[in-house]
């Protein structure tokens, strides 16, 4: 086995007299723990993304050959497809909704359970559970559930209560936030148990400290809770802000970016241009700039942290 | 363990993670066969169900596989087919029998080289005798045929028969009547139309297809699919905006958040139960209103699309392509299947015990016996239409397609006042013109109506 | 345990029930008027959507059981989720262990390309990593799809790992090396069991995402026989649209594997999420 480890890797050669044991454990053998998971990952993702790279920038139908066309997907994409501003938008308004909403949500009910011990456990696995159920059942549940003709809200609209006779999934005012409400049902608890974990790591004694001092609920919630989770918190915000770019399944599932494209994300208009108008390039060309923007978020990212912030 | 095991298990690790794919590429080509018969491979949707696609094996395929003596067919049901038929074509495998959903997805494949041309087939066979001419044009690229139009369909008004018998309504014939009866079942507090697209946005485009056609004219249609008159002109203005007129007076099951936001069989079954008059449909529809109308106990009925002149027009499609796949090993075999498979026999059968739409063969009379009288209406309708030529267009077979796209996704833009008529007609106009020059747009078949 | 809030304090925690038990109807309500609904017939859905079944129809449970093929899609979804687990346990585990223990060069570019890479939208590289994979011969087996998992899921793994193991106390490893055990040795040995909770962890997220992923199943995975759960429901759901009985029915039969996982690990889940945290 030594053998075959020594003709596979180069690194792994034992024998080279320059390469001593101390050595070998300080450098190699560090990256021969990380080696199995690069690899695959440059086989499964680096790679194939890559060739959409180059696929970005030819007029590839998504079968057979692949013209070069140079950047003229980009200039369709960035100066001639209005659909492309507008799926845009709808990341930046769904990031907004889910860098609050949730979040809000996650941070309310963990200080609420955090103080309390009777039926504690009970709580947090329930508020937790949504976050277990595929996105299928959860889109196929609440689309039958808020249907003005089924569900409970179809049982509401039967009894004459105002304001539930309209199909929110049918509007182009309402579809967007709809999903994304829908989405959230599934998330915030996820938010909530982190939160909470990261609320009872906090010292007692900051705690006390503050109550010592006189603070009341909010100042103690501002100058003890949330330093105390921030790490987790800062962690969750990053997390967020690159998933609102690639935000798919629920959409996809709901209302395929309907209707008159008003939930329409740039992940549909990916698959969309990619599977069903045979425009594989300007798909690639799509998502490319889908990773610039995630690039530009983990880039801000990183600069706050250089700039000695703690994240 | 030893004591300076790590890097060797590391290393066994390493090596399992690089041996993986090289194991499943050897156990891939271990696969043999060992038939004397040369075998060919074929799927079948079955996305919605088993029924249909096992339906079609036991009239088409098993037969076949029991009359040949060289070639043995092997049907795999696939879900989501077109899907994975992509991906598989991407990667230049797939089955031997391709299908398409339509001319427009089967003249990207052959652009892409991905079948072979059978215009040899056709000749041996005599598919040029044996289908309708218009059908098997579209099925060429440059002349040369690539692709077997299958399924042929056509769209009519279906209505709740019961319903109208109750309220003494008419089905109409003009667009004019059309209008003032949809305006009569609102009044009544029932839906004009069981019309919704939540599970598949593109049936926009059997509305869009309809109003052009029959309140332009199937005669303007096609002179504007060749070139010889714009969509802006006033009579496409007219279609478009009595379509819109349709959707913003509600008769569109009730509103169009409602379109937007139901399932074909929450319609279908509002249309049974008399909650819903009518539905514009393709001639697909007659299984689901038969379950349906049987549930309920009331009875459908159809007429032909109302259309200006109160001529009955009758949009033609195509369902699907069937092809040969570049990368079949014996291109004879599969022709010979798909010979058989486009005999009158073989489509009758799956006409009749499969409810299939036949291809556009001639089809014996007697061989259809048994089937639903409504449908046979339909399809002895459908077919003299083809043969007459008086047809019209719709939109997923004879319109390229991005234009296609465009109209199907702008509809709902034009719906939401986002969009006024004139625009949606010049975006049309500015995406057929650039399709033109780039050569996507279909071969239209010559407009005859000597027949 | 420590109580962080409220000890000795005169305020009231009524309203923090008030607010958590309505959370709570949100959260459950719908669930529960799924799990109802399962068993309630298709006519009686109609009259009566929102309250307690008069008759208890099993059957519709027996119906999806079959016309939806979950004895062979279960199997399947099982298969896919071990061998997805167990490869990013491992792999994942090591690489966590050389970021957080072992003094890598380079440690921050690779954190910085695993976040990249799990960052890259999935149609991005969807149709070249299907070519790639019909090349080497893994469409449409479970050893294919298996390793696209693992690629997926390891960059949120090695986060939590890493930030789990250096919590760990150094003593343990320091005194191994002293022995000379090698890094193996350390990282099987101590590490491993010392952060096991996390592991689970890790283990629980993935394998619920890959018991409930949808789109990759679907292309990579075209043979019937090879259908997950997930697939399965969705064409079930899409040909039952009307059906909410059986279709709720089948929801249920695939979300209780995972939610009978997840009850029985919770202790040990939730433990492993307060003492790894989740620092970036």
């Amino acid at each position: 086995m030594r053998d075959t480890a020594v003709q596979t890797h180069p690194s792994l050669a034992l024998h080279r007299p320059r390469w001593s044991r101390a050595r070998l454990r300080r450098h190699a053998v560090p990256w021969l723990f990380v080696l199995p998971i690069l690899l695959i990952n440059l086989l499964v993702v680096l790679g194939p993304a890559v060739a959409a790279v180059y696929y970005s920038m030819t007029d590839w139908s998504g079968i057979g050959a692949a013209d070069f066309v140079g950047l003229a997907n980009y200039q369709e994409l960035f100066f001639e497809d209005p659909s492309f501003l507008s799926a845009f938008v709808h990341n930046v308004v769904w990031l907004a909704m889910f860098l609050t909403v949730p979040i809000a949500m996650g941070l309310i009910a963990a200080s609420l359970l955090a103080p309390i011990r009777r039926g504690a456990l009970f709580f947090r696995l329930a508020l937790f559970i949504p976050y277990v159920l595929p996105s299928v059942v959860v889109a196929h549940l609440w689309s039958s559930l808020i249907h003005p003709d089924r569900g409970v809200v179809g049982w509401l609209n039967e009894r004459g209560v105002p304001g539930t006779d309209i199909a929110l999934l049918g509007r182009e005012s309402t579809v967007l936030p709809t999903i994304a409400f829908i989405d959230n049902w599934r998330w915030w608890g996820f938010l909530m148990v982190l939160f909470l974990a990261g609320m009872q790591n906090i010292p007692p004694d900051l705690f006390e400290a503050a109550r010592l001092d006189g603070a009341n609920r909010w100042q103690e919630f501002r100058d003890v809770t949330l330093p105390g989770i921030r790490p987790v918190l800062v962690f969750m915000i990053l997390m967020t802000s690159i998933w609102s770019f690639l935000t798919f399944d629920f959409i996809w599932i709901i209302t395929q970016g309907g209707p008159a494209g008003a939930s329409e994300v740039l992940s549909i208009l990916v698959f969309k241009n990619a599977f069903q108008n045979f425009e594989a390039g300007y798909a690639a060309a799509i998502g490319i700039t889908m990773s610039l923007f995630v690039g530009v978020v983990i880039s801000i990212f990183v600069v706050l942290r250089r700039r000695g912030w703690e994240i | 363990m030893a004591k300076r095991a790590g890097p060797q298990q590391l290393a066994a690790v390493l090596v399992f993670v690089l041996l993986v794919p090289v194991a499943a590429i050897s156990g891939g080509s271990l696969a043999t066969r060992a038939q004397d018969k040369s075998t060919i491979t074929m799927w079948l949707d079955s996305t919605s169900g088993s029924e249909t696609a096992e339906c079609r094996i036991a009239a088409a395929v098993d037969p076949f596989n029991a009359q040949s003596d060289s070639v043995m067919v092997e049907p795999r049901l696939q879900p989501n087919r077109w899907q994975a038929t992509q991906t598989a074509l991407a990667a230049g495998e797939g089955p031997d029998v391709v299908y398409t959903p339509g001319p427009a997805f089967a003249t990207q494949v052959t652009e892409a080289g991905q079948f072979l041309p059978l215009d040899a087939y056709a000749e041996q066979y005599g598919w040029n005798e044996r289908f309708a001419p218009w059908a098997l044009d579209l099925g060429k690229s440059d002349g040369v045929l690539y692709n077997i139009p299958n399924q042929v369909e056509t769209l009519a008004l279906f209505y709740n028969q019961t319903l109208f018998e109750e309220n003494g309504w008419q089905p109409p014939t003009t667009i004019d009547e059309l209008a003032a009866l949809s305006e009569e079942i609102a009044a009544a507090g029932i839906i004009p139309f069981a019309h919704a697209n939540q599970e598949f946005r593109d049936a926009n485009e059997w509305f869009i297809g309809e109003y052009l056609n029959h309140v332009a004219g199937p005669e303007n249609v096609y002179a504007a699919l060749t070139g010889e008159k714009p969509w802006t002109d006033p009579e496409f203005v007219d279609a478009i905006s009595a379509l819109n007129e349709a959707q913003q007076n509600g008769w569109f099951m009730g509103g169009v958040d409602r379109y937007y936001t139901t399932t074909f069989a929450d319609a279908n079954a509002a249309l049974a139960a008399g909650e819903a008059a009518m539905k514009i449909e393709g001639s697909w529809t007659v299984a689901d209103l038969n379950t349906f109308f049987g549930e309920s106990g009331s009875e459908w009925g159809w007429v032909p699309m109302p259309s200006t002149s109160g001529d009955a027009i009758y949009d033609l499609g195509i369902g699907s392509t069937v092809s040969i796949n570049a990368n079949a090993e014996n291109p004879d075999a599969v022709a010979e299947f798909i010979d058989y498979l486009f005999t009158p026999e073989t489509q009758a059968r799956l006409v009749v015990e499969c409810g299939d739409s036949p291809a556009s063969v001639p089809l014996e009379e007697d061989a259809l016996a048994g089937i639903d009288p409504q449908y046979a209406e339909i399809l002895v309708a459908q077919n003299e239409a083809s043969a007459a030529g008086g047809y019209g267009y719709t939109v997923w077979t004879f319109f390229p397609p991005e234009t296609r796209t465009h109209m199907i996704e702008n509809i709902e833009r034009l719906w939401s006042g986002g969009m006024t008529v004139e625009e949606y007609l010049q975006d049309v106009q500015t995406t057929f013109d650039q399709e033109v020059a780039d050569g996507a747009v279909p071969p239209i078949p010559n407009r005859s109506l000597t027949g | 345990m420590n109580r962080p809030f409220g000890r000795g304090r005169d305020l009231s925690l009524t309203p923090n029930y008030v607010v958590l038990v309505a959370l709570l109807i949100f959260s459950l309500g719908p669930l529960a008027i799924m799990v109802l609904n399962s068993v309630k017939s298709r006519a009686e859905i109609g009259e009566n959507p929102l309250g307690l079944p008069n008759d208890f129809e099993w059957s519709n449970y027996a119906r999806a059981w079959e016309v939806g093929n979950f004895s062979t899609t279960m199997v399947n979804s099982g298969l896919l989720v071990a061998g997805s687990v167990v490869g990013v346990l491992v792999l994942g585990g090591m690489a966590a262990y050389s970021l957080a223990k072992l003094n890598l060069s380079g440690a921050g570019a690779l954190m910085l390309f695993l976040l990249v890479i799990s960052s890259l939208p999935i149609h991005l590289f969807l149709v070249p990593l299907f070519v790639l994979w019909r090349e080497i011969g893994l469409l449409n087996s479970f050893v294919g799809l298996v390793i696209i998992y693992i690629a997926l899921n390891a960059p949120l793994g090695i986060f939590l790992l890493r930030s789990y193991m250096l919590q760990l106390p150094r003593d343990f490893e320091d005194a191994a090396r002293v022995d000379g055990a090698g890094e193996w040795q350390i990282f099987a040995r101590i590490v491993v069991p010392l952060s096991w909770p996390g592991f689970l962890t890790v283990g629980l997220v993935v394998a619920l995402a890959v018991w409930n992923e949808f789109l990759l199943a679907t292309v990579f995975l075209q043979d019937e026989s090879k259908f997950t759960v997930i697939t399965s429901y969705q064409n079930f759901a899409t040909r039952f649209s009307r059906d909410w009985s059986l279709t709720s029915a089948a929801a249920v039969m695939m979300i209780l594997p995972i939610l009978v996982i997840f009850l029985i690990f919770q202790r040990r889940f939730i433990e492993g999420m307060t003492q790894g945290g989740m620092k970036g």
